[in-house]
C-alpha cells in the first residue's frame, strides 16, 4: 500500500518538476546542457589520453565511457524551444537545431547510440574494440556540431 | 634606371646579406601561415596539426639560428635596448642614422615580436584542443581539459595579435620601398644587397651547421608530433600491450 501511495505521489509530482524544468530560466537551461557537454568532452579526452599511454588501462576507460553514456542520454532534453541565442545568452547552438528538428534528433541519437556502443565496447576490455568506437563517437560529436554549432573563430 | 644599386648613388658592390636558412624559414612562414589559417577555418584539424608541426620545427630552427646562425641572423647582433632604440629612431629622422646592415634596431623588434608570437602560436597549438576533444594538438594529454580550452582560446587570440604584426610588417617594407627607395623583399629573396664602400660585409654561417640545425629541429618537432614519449605517450613503434586475462574470444 505505501509504495502504491508513493507511486501515486510520484506521479503527481514528477510531471509538476517536469514542467518547472521547462519552465526554467534559458539561462540555466542553457548552462546545464553547456555543463553536461563539458562532462562529454573530459571523458573524451580522458579517453583519448589513454590511448597514447604506453599501457592504457582498461579501467580508465571504462570508467569514462560510463561517464560519457550517462551524460550522452542527457542532451535530448538540454534544447527546448526558445534556448537559442535569441535569449541574449552566451551559446553556439544554431537556430537550426530548433528549425529542423527531425535532422537535430537522428544526430542526438546517433550520437547517444554510439556512447552506448562505446560503454558496451569498454567493458569487453579489448582496447582496439574500445578505441575503435571511442573514434565513432567522435565522429558523431564533429557530425553534429558541424551542423548545429557555431563554428569556431 | 638601373637595376642594381639600390642605395641611391654611393652603392657600390654587392653583399651577402641574409643567409639561405634564414630566407628559406622566412618564405616557408609566408606559405604555411595562410595554409595553417585556411586549415583551421575549414576544421581540417588533422591537416592544421601536420602543417603546424613542421610551423614548430622551423621556429625551433630559427631560434637555434639566432644563436648560431650568420651574423645578421643573431639575436646578440641585432637585438638592442631601448635607449639604443630611441637613438636609431631619432637618427633616422634627422636623416643621420649610419647605414644598418641587416635588421635596424626598431626592425629587430618586429622580428622578436613575429618569432616570439610565433614560438608562443606552435606552444599553445600543441597543448590545443577542438572543444569535443577528439581533435587535439599532439602534447594535448600533458594539460587537463580546462587548462585545453584555456589554450585553444589564446590560440585563437594570439592569431589575431600575429595578423596584426604581419600586417605592420608589410606596411613597413612598403614603407622601405616607397619613401626610402629600399627593396627588402628582393633581398629576402636573393640574399644579397648593394651597400656603399667601408660598410663590413656580415659573416655568413657555413650550410653544413645550418643542415645540423635543421636534423635536430626536426628530431624535435617529429618527438613532438609522436606525444614527446615516454611522458604520457608510447613510442609509435611500441604496440599497447595485451590486456591481461582476456583472449579475443573471452567476450564474445
Amino acid at each position: 500500500m505505501k509504495t502504491v501511495k508513493l507511486a501515486a505521489i510520484a506521479a503527481l509530482i514528477l510531471p509538476a518538476t517536469a514542467m518547472v524544468a521547462i519552465a526554467a530560466a534559458p539561462a540555466d537551461v542553457i548552462k546545464a546542457r553547456q555543463d553536461n557537454f563539458k562532462i562529454m568532452g573530459k571523458a573524451m579526452k580522458g579517453t583519448m589520453d589513454e590511448f597514447k599511454l604506453p599501457s592504457p588501462n582498461p579501467a580508465v576507460v571504462k570508467a569514462n565511457a560510463n561517464a560519457l553514456a550517462a551524460a550522452a542520454v542527457k542532451v535530448k532534453g538540454g534544447f527546448p524551444k526558445g534556448t537559442g541565442a535569441e535569449t541574449g545568452v552566451k551559446t553556439d547552438a544554431l537556430p537550426v537545431i530548433w528549425q529542423k528538428p527531425a535532422d537535430f534528433k537522428a544526430a542526438d541519437a546517433k550520437m547517444a547510440a554510439a556512447a552506448k556502443a562505446f560503454q558496451a565496447a569498454a567493458n569487453t576490455g579489448d582496447l582496439a574494440k574500445m578505441q575503435a568506437a571511442a573514434g565513432a563517437v567522435g565522429q558523431t560529436c564533429k557530425g553534429c556540431h558541424d551542423t548545429f554549432r557555431k563554428p569556431r573563430s | 634606371m638601373s637595376d642594381a644599386p639600390d642605395v641611391a648613388g654611393d652603392a657600390t658592390r654587392s653583399i651577402a646579406l641574409w643567409d639561405l636558412p634564414v630566407r628559406l624559414v622566412h618564405w616557408s612562414f609566408v606559405v604555411l601561415m595562410p595554409a595553417l589559417w585556411w586549415t583551421a577555418e575549414k576544421g581540417n584539424i588533422k591537416l592544421h596539426v601536420t602543417i603546424g608541426l613542421i610551423m614548430l620545427g622551423l621556429v625551433l630552427f630559427r631560434l637555434v639560428w639566432g644563436l648560431v646562425g650568420s651574423s645578421t641572423a643573431r639575436f646578440a647582433g641585432f637585438v638592442r635596448g631601448p635607449a639604443s632604440i630611441r637613438a636609431y629612431i631619432a637618427s633616422a629622422r634627422a636623416g643621420t642614422a649610419e647605414h644598418v646592415v641587416g635588421h635596424n634596431p626598431l626592425g629587430a623588434l618586429s622580428v622578436l615580436g613575429l618569432l616570439g608570437l610565433l614560438t608562443l602560436q606552435v606552444g599553445l597549438g600543441t597543448i590545443a584542443q577542438d572543444t569535443d576533444a577528439v581533435a587535439s594538438g599532439p602534447l594535448n594529454h600533458l594539460v587537463s581539459y580546462d587548462t585545453a580550452v584555456a589554450a585553444s582560446k589564446a590560440h585563437e587570440l594570439v592569431f589575431n595579435l600575429i595578423l596584426a604584426l604581419i600586417v605592420l610588417h608589410i606596411a613597413a617594407i612598403l614603407f622601405y620601398r616607397f619613401v626610402k627607395q629600399e627593396k627588402l623583399v628582393a633581398a629576402m629573396i636573393t640574399g644579397r644587397k648593394w651597400v656603399p664602400a667601408g660598410i663590413t660585409a656580415p659573416r655568413m654561417a657555413p650550410l653544413w651547421r645550418g643542415l645540423v640545425v635543421a636534423v635536430i629541429a626536426a628530431v624535435v618537432a617529429v618527438w613532438i608530433s609522436w606525444g614527446v614519449p615516454p611522458w604520457g605517450a608510447r613510442w609509435p613503434w611500441d604496440k599497447p600491450p595485451p590486456v591481461e586475462g582476456l583472449s579475443e574470444d573471452s567476450y564474445m
